[in-house]
């Protein structure tokens, strides 16, 4: 499966179904419990990340926020 | 970055809290002098920009001396974020701004610092802000200053120059009833005598200049954010981007994406450095400023020149209870007190021999100050009396010293008032 995370090309070995959530722990992003995620140019909801599946093609940011706390 | 909240009693949180440490570093937070930050690549910097990393690039919006401070304090209060600013009216102008719209109001407490005062009344009624001021300590009367206009609730922990304490927790129970934030400023208080997450604010605000710098030279504020306002609420549709992108920090996003970008009252590195050594001494400072704060209030209360003491840790003071209940039986370094007059308050600042005659508070050194002929000098007689400030008071913030030095001095410019 071909994705574009963070403007670049990223090749996923193909499953039967790979959630965001999935796909987080596949690319071990930092800081997951922070991570803003944008699907397609659409924020997520954190509650739909266990349901909502990555498709070839797919467009996927990881975006943080921020300095001066936890995030 | 995320940092591990490190399990450590207060008075080491407040040496160690947000400090990162690698296998061979320097034990104290660096101080980055730099105004901008350079990337290897075009990419790189476009990175952080669009957020996919986290980084500085430019001190006005962040940098890492300042960050080490703000994770300090936010580990201190328990809070989700903090945003360091230039002063502590920065902070409070800055936070304020990030929540109101044109149109709204707040409900801000009538013992209010003057500064404060001035921001909300005379300086943004100029932009469409109503601010009504209520007794503080009137839980009835928060309840019913309230509107369907008001977009926030504005309190001190420990009013100034009142030297009153509002009921933190009830005032927090009527701002989720109605829907808005607590926003509350807990200068005179410090995380020390009770944690903003567990007084029931959304919002804590210092002047970081007072007890957390505690050697009075540097000048700084902070806004820290308990991230457990619901912002998704009909009363903030302004918000309504930030929280689907930021959760839980959509109010120090608002802060930083626009207040404090916008008008650009960041904290200088330099002086985040000097906040952050201070605030290594905070416990330790706190617990000398309670001690000699009470043992000069029952000196001032048995003296025959003086009329009447302000200082919540004296028994019979109408604020004992509260403040022993909410700050865990200690009440700060603030006291206020009467003489005859105006006149007897100048004799006994012109005879004190040690204390210092200066518009401040929370230094390790004793300071006194008539507020009426100073800070309040142009106000009018019935705003001065809504604050509380009357002719014949007197502020005191009690230092460091040794209390037999400080009550030696006040003895004898009293014998001269």
């Amino acid at each position: 499966m071909n994705l574009t995370v963070n403007g670049k090309k990223a090749a996923i070995a193909d499953k039967e179904s790979l959630s965001i959530s999935g796909l987080l722990d596949e690319l071990n992003v930092a800081d997951p419990l922070y991570v803003t995620v944008e699907l397609n140019g659409d924020i997520m909801e954190r509650i739909n990340f266990d349901s909502t599946l990555v498709r070839d093609g797919d467009e996927i940011e990881f975006l943080y926020f921020m300095g001066g706390g936890r995030g | 970055m995320t940092i591990k909240t490190p399990q450590l009693r207060f008075e080491s949180l407040v040496v160690h809290g947000g400090l990162e440490t690698g296998t061979c570093g320097p034990t104290t937070v660096p101080i980055i002098q730099s105004s901008a930050f350079a990337y290897g690549t075009a990419s790189a910097l476009e990175d952080v920009f669009r957020g996919r990393k986290t980084g500085p690039v430019y001190t006005r919006l962040g940098n890492p001396t300042t960050e080490a401070l703000e994770k300090r304090l936010a580990f201190l209060e328990g809070g989700v974020a903090a945003v360091a600013t230039a002063s502590g009216m920065a902070a409070i102008a800055t936070a304020v701004m990030s929540i109101i719209r044109s149109g709204d109001e707040i409900l801000a407490s009538a013992s209010l610092f003057g500064g404060t005062f001035s921001l909300f009344r005379d300086t943004l009624s100029n932009y469409g802000i109503t601010t009504r001021f209520v007794d503080p300590t009137d839980v009835a009367a928060i309840r019913g200053g309230v509107t369907d206009r008001t977009r926030l609730i504005f309190v001190e922990t420990i009013g100034n120059p009142r030297i009153d304490v509002p009921d933190i927790s009830a005032i927090a129970a009527a701002a989720q009833e109605a829907g808005i934030p607590l926003v509350v400023d807990a200068t005179i208080s410090t995380p020390c005598l009770a944690r903003g997450c567990d007084l029931g604010a959304d919002i804590i605000v210092h002047s970081t200049s007072k007890y957390i710098n505690g050697t009075g030279s540097t000048i700084g504020g902070v806004i820290i954010d308990m991230g457990r306002f619901g912002w998704r609420n009909d009363k903030f549709p302004h918000f309504a981007p930030f929280v689907k992108r930021y959760r839980e920090f959509a109010f120090t996003a608002r802060v930083r994406k626009l207040i404090h970008k916008d008008f650009g009252a960041c904290a200088a590195p330099m002086n985040s450095f000097l906040l952050t050594e201070g605030l290594e001494t905070l416990a330790l400072r706190m617990e000398k400023h309670c001690a000699n704060a009470i043992a000069l209030a029952h000196f001032l209360n048995g003296h025959p020149k003086v009329t009447w003491v302000r200082y919540p840790g004296l028994a019979e003071s109408p604020f004992h209870e509260v403040a022993a209940r909410q700050f865990g039986g200690r009440f700060s370094g603030l006291l206020a007190f009467g003489l005859a007059d105006r006149e007897g308050a100048f004799r006994f600042i012109d005879h004190l021999r040690m204390a210092k005659n200066a518009a401040n508070i929370g230094d390790a050194k004793t300071l006194v100050i008539h507020p009426a002929s100073t800070i309040y000098c142009d106000y009018e007689t019935e705003d001065k009396a809504l604050l509380g400030v009357a002719e014949e008071l007197v502020r005191v913030s009690v230092g460091i010293e040794h209390k037999d030095d400080i009550i030696e001095d006040f003895a004898q410019a009293l014998g001269e008032a």
